[in-house]
Order: structure tokens, then sequence, then C-alpha cells
């Protein structure tokens, strides 16, 4: 039992005591059993307060401190450091939370706040009466990361590490890497083109011996804990090896007698069986594309030695202390209908555009019209009061305004219509609006209550917008092409939000834990999330955070261990009659059955506990306790909440 | 090897210096962390809350601080300036200026018994000049290093501090001292400056004195705040009709800033809400060019300001008057309605001021010819696949000294260059 107990009641500033009555608090606890001193503090998190609690462990020999502050969530860690500095054990301490779950939920009623303050804080020390001083687990990391995807973020992120001198396995799904950047074409702001730089990443790539890259790679499952993940990957083959002469690859490609749709140019064209999505694309080495071969052979017949359509499947396992995920976004589809969206082929997306641009000569032009007034719709399937894409995809007024830009620079006679909602050219991208403006292009803006409509008349093409500009009058374009600025979505990963566990937000994408305090981190601790697939960013964007995440996930598993909380599960094995019970519902797989001087009894493996708590009430025996949370503990607590408040 | 030598200098400890410092201490670099003021924080630190979420920034700023200050891989030199950044052979010599603060650091306990006494009061900077400190002082309750300073400029040498002083810390005769070092990167962390809204004549900020800036509102709605309420300048009167004028100073080519600064939308909307909670009954408008909620969460909480009540006008304000009760008149051109000229009445305006670049540092790297980008920040050569780089090999930039940012992007950006200075370090050994 603790009997010397230092209790702290923060004020935050004024976030807890302009509704709690922090000093009547403190008054009352102090009055509890083996509370020696009690205290306010304005800031209890500054450091001049840690610095104060210090002090008084020292001074008044104090065995367990509780402050009563904000959520354990935000500040845990920094109090157990400053209890820990006066030479307190780290988990002779408890943090109450009187801000999340007393001020801030219960603004509107003071006096019951403050009661509900008190019994809290006297559960909280209650608790700490119990605490028993531990030592963290410590358990070794490999040096090593994968990536899950290749795109620009995933390849920086990669080759970051790999400077660093982490190892990296960097896992892609398609046969090719650069996702989504290299479709893209010229990028704002500095017009260079996506492809030569997704090139420019896969040669650095290629030059890191500490840097393996696998495509056509899916993750099959992953088990094991930060420090050692072990990721089982599966292979596809290519069915062509690297090396493949040029013009047998240029007869084989030729005589292939299967055309399918080219993903790359979103089935704008064609492409065989045997392919490279598009010429300069990485690795330059073709694949088969068997969901679409009929096995007809032509193409062995030109290249014996370089293509073999029965390579099979490999399967490869990683271990690995920290997984990256980089899983990119893809654009949104827009519905039948939408804007007239597959009923007219000349209603484009945006990306279809770009894709177009890329393709067309000297004349831009679209199912067999040259094209001259283009309207473009924005903030299509981002913003939208109803379905499910409230939020803003960030990228696109740039991507639309750039690709404006472009196209009077590649093209002559291109004029340009932008229905929009709010011009979102934020920071420096502005100059890019203004260049816009100074070219001509004309800005018409709609109210999200009343979109534009595109009306097909026969071969033509109308759009019909209120423009709010001009006091809502009525007015209509007749363009060539209507180009639908469509946002993003998460990239479809089903399979692997099922493997990985990691948690996604309201807008479905891959949420972080705190999106100032650590914002590439995820709740899975050693899964780090960056680029689109945490939210929409644009390509400098994904590269910031991919850099961000190469560096947390490098700090944290470069020194070849890592400290883990003491607070695990714990079988008293004399009690133990071996059930089963508890393995069964345990979702991490932290359990074993051991023999135990003829006895079969259950054995935690800390690396992989998480302290969840799931086991101990399953357990039959009761032969189960969590560290920091067992039977005494919480039985104190509950007496202290359930107190009458003096 | 010199005792102050170090993997990587880093210049400034404002959230993006103090977030690479972190970085990088944590993967075992020693860091030496450089800050013109008298404490580490930078502007962070003063802010109320923070959008999207509405966190207390000081929650998240302080034990970052302190984290920051107790790493011990950092070491903090507050009041000082890098004079000068040379390259030697794989290295840079740098020279670095401590400012005499008056006090000896390692002495003050920060009882504060110097400011009671202290019979000469200014304006408080820290809180824009809405209350006083005294000459000598700690500059905010949460500083570090939490130690006073003397501002000589205002002191009148009575003696006063040094006589009440218990612990003998006040010593009169500190020089600025220069010292050497050697490192191996730099990351440039230097953050930005604040528009001046007295520069936009128009809106008669410093004349009327019931138009105030954004940053002057952060700070009446800080948990921390000077009078524990909203009031207005002029007579104390809690407001009943507030105005934003956004875009003040920043897409605006008279006042040589063309860009958009990529917070004001954002922070406004935030103080919006706040002051629904802090004033219940006020009305409050914004008017704006385009609404620019952009970042993870923001539409969300846009949307969500205006499901509150709070009013949306576009329309740039023209120019303000001021009425005889001190009220204003804002004059501008409704867009939405025929673009008619009108003119509202509201108690109170708040000027939504952008963002600028913060100190030229081109002069500190002499002959190694530091770039800048058309807008005087600091330029990112590769900013797509190199986004940390600038013009100098080993010289790395984080946060809004390369640019405007909020938060979340200042710290991601801070990744960046912590990984990229880190990959070059290694490339040194």
């Amino acid at each position: 039992m603790r009997e010397k107990i230092g209790v702290y009641v923060c004020h935050c500033g004024g976030n807890i005591s302009d509704t709690i009555d922090v000093e009547r608090v403190r008054e009352t606890v102090e009055k509890y059993e083996g509370v020696s001193l009690a205290k306010t503090m304005l800031l209890a998190c500054a450091d001049s307060s840690q610095k104060e609690i210090v002090t008084d462990i020292g001074e008044n020999h104090l065995d367990a401190i509780v402050v009563a502050s904000c959520s354990p969530k935000l500040h845990l860690n920094p109090f157990r450091a400053t209890a820990e500095r006066a030479n307190l054990n780290p988990f002779n301490y408890v943090q109450v939370n009187i801000r999340e779950q007393g001020s801030w939920a219960h603004s509107d009623t003071p006096k019951e706040a403050t009661e509900k303050a008190i019994r809290l804080v006297e559960a909280g020390i209650a608790r700490v009466r119990h605490s028993r001083p531990l030592i963290p687990v410590e358990i070794s990391a490999v040096n090593t990361a994968a990536i899950i995807g290749a795109g620009v973020s995933g390849l920086r992120a990669a080759i970051e590490l790999a400077d660093m001198g982490t190892e990296v396995f960097l896992i892609e799904r398609d046969h090719f890497v650069g996702g989504r950047v290299a479709q893209w074409g010229a990028l704002a702001p500095t017009d260079q083109d996506g492809g030569a730089i997704v090139a420019d990443l896969f040669s650095e790539a290629k030059r890191r011996p500490n840097l393996t890259l696998l495509t056509g790679a899916d993750l099959e499952s992953v088990s094991g804990c930060v420090g050692s993940y072990q990721l089982s990957v599966r292979i596809r083959p290519r069915y062509v090896k690297p090396g493949i002469p040029g013009d047998a690859l240029a007869q084989a490609i030729q005589r292939c007698p299967v055309e399918v749709k080219n993903e790359f140019d979103f089935g704008m064209a064609l492409r065989k069986a045997i392919y490279l999505p598009y010429a300069a694309a990485v690795p330059s080495t073709p694949a088969i594309d068997m969901a679409s071969c009929t096995r007809c052979g032509a193409c062995v017949e030109v290249c014996k030695e370089h293509i073999d359509l029965d390579q099979p499947d490999e399967t490869m396992t990683i271990d690995a202390g920290a997984i990256l995920l980089n899983t990119g976004f893809d654009p949104y589809e827009p519905a039948e209908g939408e804007y007239g969206y597959g009923q007219h082929d000349r209603v484009i997306t945006l990306q279809e555009l770009k894709r177009l641009m890329e393709k067309s000569g000297e004349k831009l032009t679209c199912a067999g019209r040259s094209i001259e007034h283009i309207a473009f719709i924005y903030c299509v399937g981002s913003r939208q009061k109803q379905g499910d894409n409230h939020h803003c995809s960030r990228y696109c007024c740039t991507a639309a305004i750039h690709s404006a830009l472009q196209l009077k620079q590649k093209f002559a006679d291109i004029h340009t219509f932008h229905f929009y909602r709010d011009i979102r050219t934020y920071g420096k991208q502005e100059r890019l609006y203004e260049a816009s403006g100074r070219q001509g292009d004309i800005y018409l803006k709609f109210s999200e209550d009343d979109p534009p409509r595109v009306e097909t008349d026969g071969d033509d093409l109308r759009v019909h917008v209120h423009d709010l500009l001009t006091d809502g009058e009525e007015i209509t374009v007749e363009p060539d092409l209507v180009v639908l600025v469509t946002g993003m979505v998460p990239s479809r990963q089903e399979s692997l939000t099922q493997i990985l566990k990691v948690p996604v937000g309201r807008d479905r994408f891959f949420n972080e834990i705190h999106p100032k305090l650590r914002p590439v981190e995820t709740v899975i601790d050693g899964v780090f999330i960056s680029g689109s697939c945490q939210g929409p960013k644009n390509a400098a964007e994904a590269v910031h955070s991919a850099l961000s995440a190469a560096s947390k996930a490098h700090a944290k598993i470069s020194k070849g261990k890592i400290e883990l909380d003491p607070l695990l599960a714990t079988v008293d094995a004399a009690a133990c009659e071996w059930c089963g019970k508890c393995l069964d519902i345990c979702t991490y797989d932290a359990i074993q059955q051991v023999d135990t001087d003829g006895k079969q009894v259950a054995l935690i493996i800390q690396a992989k506990c998480k302290g969840c708590g799931a086991c101990a009430p399953v357990c039959p025996q009761d032969a189960i306790d969590i560290i920091g949370y067992s039977n005494p503990e919480i039985d104190a607590m509950i007496d202290a909440l359930a107190e009458e408040v003096v | 090897m010199n005792r102050n030598d170090a993997d990587v200098l880093v210049i400034g400890a404002g959230i993006a210096g103090q977030e690479a410092s972190l970085n990088l201490a944590n993967m075992g670099f020693r860091v030496l962390l450089v800050e013109r003021d008298a404490s580490i924080g930078g502007k962070m630190i003063q802010l109320s809350k923070v959008f999207p979420t509405l966190d207390c920034s000081a929650c998240i700023a302080t034990p970052k601080m302190s984290e920051t200050a107790r790493h011990p891989n950092i070491n903090i030199h507050t009041l000082s300036e890098v004079r000068s950044v040379v390259r030697s052979g794989k290295h840079f010599d740098v020279t670095i200026r401590r400012h005499p603060r008056y006090v000896d650091e390692t002495l003050c306990t920060g009882c504060q018994e110097c400011e009671f006494k202290c019979p000469v009061e200014v304006e408080d900077q820290y809180n824009y000049g809405m209350i006083g400190r005294k000459a000598i002082y700690i500059p905010f309750n949460t500083a570090i290093p939490r130690v006073a300073l003397i501002d000589i400029d205002q002191c009148i040498l009575c003696g006063a501090c040094e006589r009440v002083c218990p612990a003998d810390a006040i010593d009169f005769t500190q020089e600025p001292e220069d010292i050497t070092m050697r490192v191996g990167a730099v990351i440039l962390a230097t953050g930005f400056s604040l528009f001046q809204a007295g520069k936009k004549k128009e809106y008669g900020y410093g004349k009327f004195r019931n138009v105030i800036h954004a940053m002057e509102m952060d700070r009446l709605l800080s948990p921390t705040r000077a009078y524990n309420t909203v009031l207005r300048p002029l007579d104390g009167k809690v407001p009943e009709n507030i105005a934003y004028v956004l875009c003040t100073g920043s897409r605006d080519i008279s006042m040589d800033n063309p860009i958009c600064s990529q917070v004001c939308c954002m922070y406004s909307i935030k103080q919006a809400q706040l002051l629904m909670g802090a004033l219940p009954l006020a009305d409050i408008t914004l008017y704006y060019i385009d609404i620019r909620a952009f970042g993870k969460g923001f539409e969300e909480f846009y949307q969500q300001s205006k499901d509150m009540g709070v009013q949306f006008v576009k329309g740039k304000i023209a120019k303000i008057e001021e009425r005889e009760n001190g009220d204003l008149g804002l004059f501008y051109e409704d867009i939405e309605h025929m673009g008619e000229s009108k003119e509202a009445q509201h108690d109170l305006v708040v000027l939504s001021v952008g963002i600028l670049p913060g100190t030229d540092l081109r002069s500190v790297f002499e002959d190694l010819r530091l770039e800048l980008d058309p807008s005087g920040y600091i330029g990112q050569p590769d900013e797509l696949v190199h986004p940390g780089r600038t013009s100098v090999a080993g010289v790395f930039v984080a946060g809004t000294a390369s640019g405007p940012m909020d938060i979340p992007d200042s710290i991601l950006s801070a990744g960046a260059a912590s990984a990229e200075a880190a990959s070059y370090l290694r490339s040194l050994e």
C-alpha cells in the first residue's frame, strides 16, 4: 500500500477550472486516506510544474502521485517521466481525466462536474494506493521496414529509410510502380512530368543495396508485433523475364491477339494481354495479364527464353520491425448519369483529361471531336451534402486550374469555363489561379444546393448554371467537352484493412492517432500511415508525410530494442487449470499453452500482449489479472466512486 | 571536439523546430537548437485552441516544449541568434550570438519577486499589448526556460530587482557573447512573420480601437486570456455583432502579397466557433473571397460552423469607418447580390491577417547562396521529391520558413526535413 501520495489538480489554463471548482476538489481529496499533500496547478504539464512535482516527491518522500488533468492518452508519458526524474517508479503514477470526462463533458453543470471530479480523483487515489513499482518490458527490434504501396510516397519513404540505414522491402500490388503520379503527366506547380519523377525514383531505389522491390505482390497475412512483424507476401509472376530484347518484345506484343482496355488510360486506349501500361513504365519488363491471356502461345513462339507462361506464384516471409502503409487513393468514380457521365462520351473526369492531354498531338480531340471549349465542373464527389464524401479533396482545384494553364500552353484555341463552389488554391498555388484569370479563363460560382445541369442535345453538350457572381442569373455554356473535377476516395484495400486492423475515420481514410501530435502513427504500434491513404494530399504533401513516417519509423526500430508498457496480463500458474478459454478470446495471439512441472497452464507472451483485459473475465479460475488493473485495484476504485461526496 | 559541437543545428524553436529536433534526437543525433526569443515555443504557444479538433493549443505545445527541453540529445540556446554559417570541408562552422538576459539563467528560480518589485510597466508583447508587464519579466507562464530577463531598453536601472532577488541572479554586467561550433547539417525552422495590420490603411487598424487582428482575438479567447472574457478595446463593452475580414494582407497585390496565407479561413472559423461558446448572444459574420477549408476534417469543421449559425458573406471589404459610439461601418461589394455596394454595421472587427516570410537568413549564409522563392520564403529547388532541401547542400527547411502552412502540415514538413537531414548526416559518416 502506498501511504504518501501527492495529488495535483490541474486548472488546464481554464479548460478545467472554468467549470470545475478545482480548489474544492483539492480540499476534499486532501483528506483522503494515504494523501500526504494536494495542490492545484495552473498547467501541470508545464516544465515548471513538473519541476515542482519532482521537488515535492523528494522533499516529502512521496511514494505515489496522482495528476488530475486531461486524458492519459495525451499526457501519460510526460508525467511518468516526471516521476522517474524524482526516482519514483513511473508506474506508481495514476492520471485522472477530469477534462474530457469532466469539465468539457459537463460545462453546463459546474456543481455536478466538481462532484464527479472529486469521485474520479478519489478513485485514482484508491488505485494508486495499490500500485506496484514495475519495470518496462524490453523487446528486440529488427531494423527492417516493410512499405506497402510503391507510388511516389512509398518510393520516397523507401529510399529515405534505406539511406538512413534501415533495410527496406517495398511491396507493390501492381506489376509497375509509380501509382497515380505516373498517370498524371505534368504536375502542379513545377510542370514536372509525373512519369519522369517515377522513373528517377525507381532508378534511385534500384541503386540501394538494402532496398528490395517486390511487384505483383499481395500482403497475405501479418503476425507478430512492433519490432518484429512477420509478413507473408504472395508474388504473382510477370511471366516475362527481365532482359527481353526490345525487338522480340515488340513482336510479342504485336502478335498477341487479345485486346483489352488499358486501365492506365482509364480505358480510353487498348492494350494487349502482354503489355507495358505506358512506354516508359518501370520496371521496364512487361507483364502478362493472366486474367485476359488465352494462353495461345503466340508470344512464347517469338521469345521462348524470356516468356514462360508457367511461372509459379512465390510466397515469401519478411521480418520487419515496422510497417508503413502508402496505399494511396482512387479517383472518385462518378455515378452513371452524374453530370451526364457514362451517357455522353465527351463527359470525362479530370484524370481522364490528363491522359487525353498526354496522348493528343497538336490538337486536343475527344471521341472524334476537336476540342475548343471546355467546361470544368468542380467538387464532383467531394464536399457532398448527400453521399459519403463530405470531405474536400484538397488537390483538385489546383489540379484543374493547372490543367487549364497547360491546355492553353499545349493546344491552340482552348477556352475554359470553371463551374466552382470555392476556389481552394491555398498558399503559393494562388499564383496559378491568378495566371488562369490573366489568360482569360472564365469562372462561374454555383451554390451547393443548386449545382450546374449538363444537358445533351444529340451530340452537343450544354451546361446551365445559376451563377452567383451575376446574381444567380442562368447562364448556359455550350462546351465541346465537360470535365468533372473528381476528388479522392481511399484506395480499395479491404483485405489490407482486415489484415492490419488499422482504423479508418468517418471519411474512410486511415486514421492517425492525433493530427498534430502523432500524424503518421496509428493505434497499432509500429504501423505508420502516410501519403493520400491518410487523407487527400497533392504529390508534394504526400512526400512530406512519407518522409515524416520514415523518420518516425527509423527512430522507433533502429536502436535494436523497444520498451513496452508492463501493464499486461499475468497468469497465476497455481490457479490455472488450462481450459483454453483465454486463448480463444485473445485477438493478439499472446497466449500459449505450456507445461509447468507436469501441469498444463497458460503463459502470456509479453511482446504480443496489449493488456486489453479480454482474457481476465473469461477465466473460470480467476487466474488472470491485468497488472495495473487487478481486482483489488478495481474494487478500491469502485468503492471510491460510490462514496458520498462530502 | 568542442563541447558545443553537434550533428545538427536547428534554427528556430517553434513547433516545426521542436518536432525536427525531437525526431533527430530520437534517432541518436546530437541537436543544437537555437531560438531568438527568450523562450522556446514559437507562435503556437500563443494560440487559444487549434482547428479542426479544437484541442487546447497549450495542451499540445507545452508538453512538447518540455520534452524538447529535457531530451538528453538536445542542447538549447534561447535569446540567441545565428550570426554566420560557413562551410568547412564536410561540416559547417557556426557562430552564435547569445544576447544578455541580465539574469543568470543557472541561478534564477523563476520566483517572480523581481517582477513584483520592478517599478517599470510596459506593454506585454506576448499578449499584443492588451495587458502590461514589467521591465524584468518571465515571457509567459509556461516559458522554457522559466527564468526572468531584463528588457534593457525599458529598464531604468533602479536596482530594485537586484536587491530583492533571493538567488542573487541579477547581473547587469552581462555582455553579448559569441560562441562558435561545428555542425554536420542545418535545419531552418525560422517560421513566419505576421502581416502588420496597420499597413492596410483603409481598415483603420491602430486608428479605430475596435478594429483588432486575429492573433489578438486568439489571446482574448485563450485559457490564459487577459480579461477572462471577450471585451472590445475602446470601452470594454461585450461585443454583440462581430465581423471577420478575411484575406487581410493576403491575395492582395496592393500589399505586395499575391499568395494565400493558407491558415486564415480556418483560424477565423475556429474563432467564430469559440466565440459562439464564449458569447452565446453574439452574431458573427465572415466576409470572404473563397472559404479554403481543404485539410483533413476542415470542410466538416466549416459546415459545422454554418450549422452553429456563423454567417458567411462573399465580398471583399473595401474600407472601414468608425462611428461615434465606436461601432464600425464596413463597406463591401455584395458579390452574390448583383455586386451591389453595401454597408454593414458591427461593434467589433477582427482582421484575419495573413502570414509573411520570417527573418531573411541570406546574410547568415554569406557565400553559400541560400536562395529564396519569389515570395521571399526559403526556396525548395526540388519541392516535389526533396521538399526538405534548400539551395545549399546540408541545409534543410522545416515548417512555415518555406511557405504558409498550418500546424499539421508544419509537423509533416519538419518530419520530412529531419528524415532528409538524417540521411545526409549518415552520408557524411
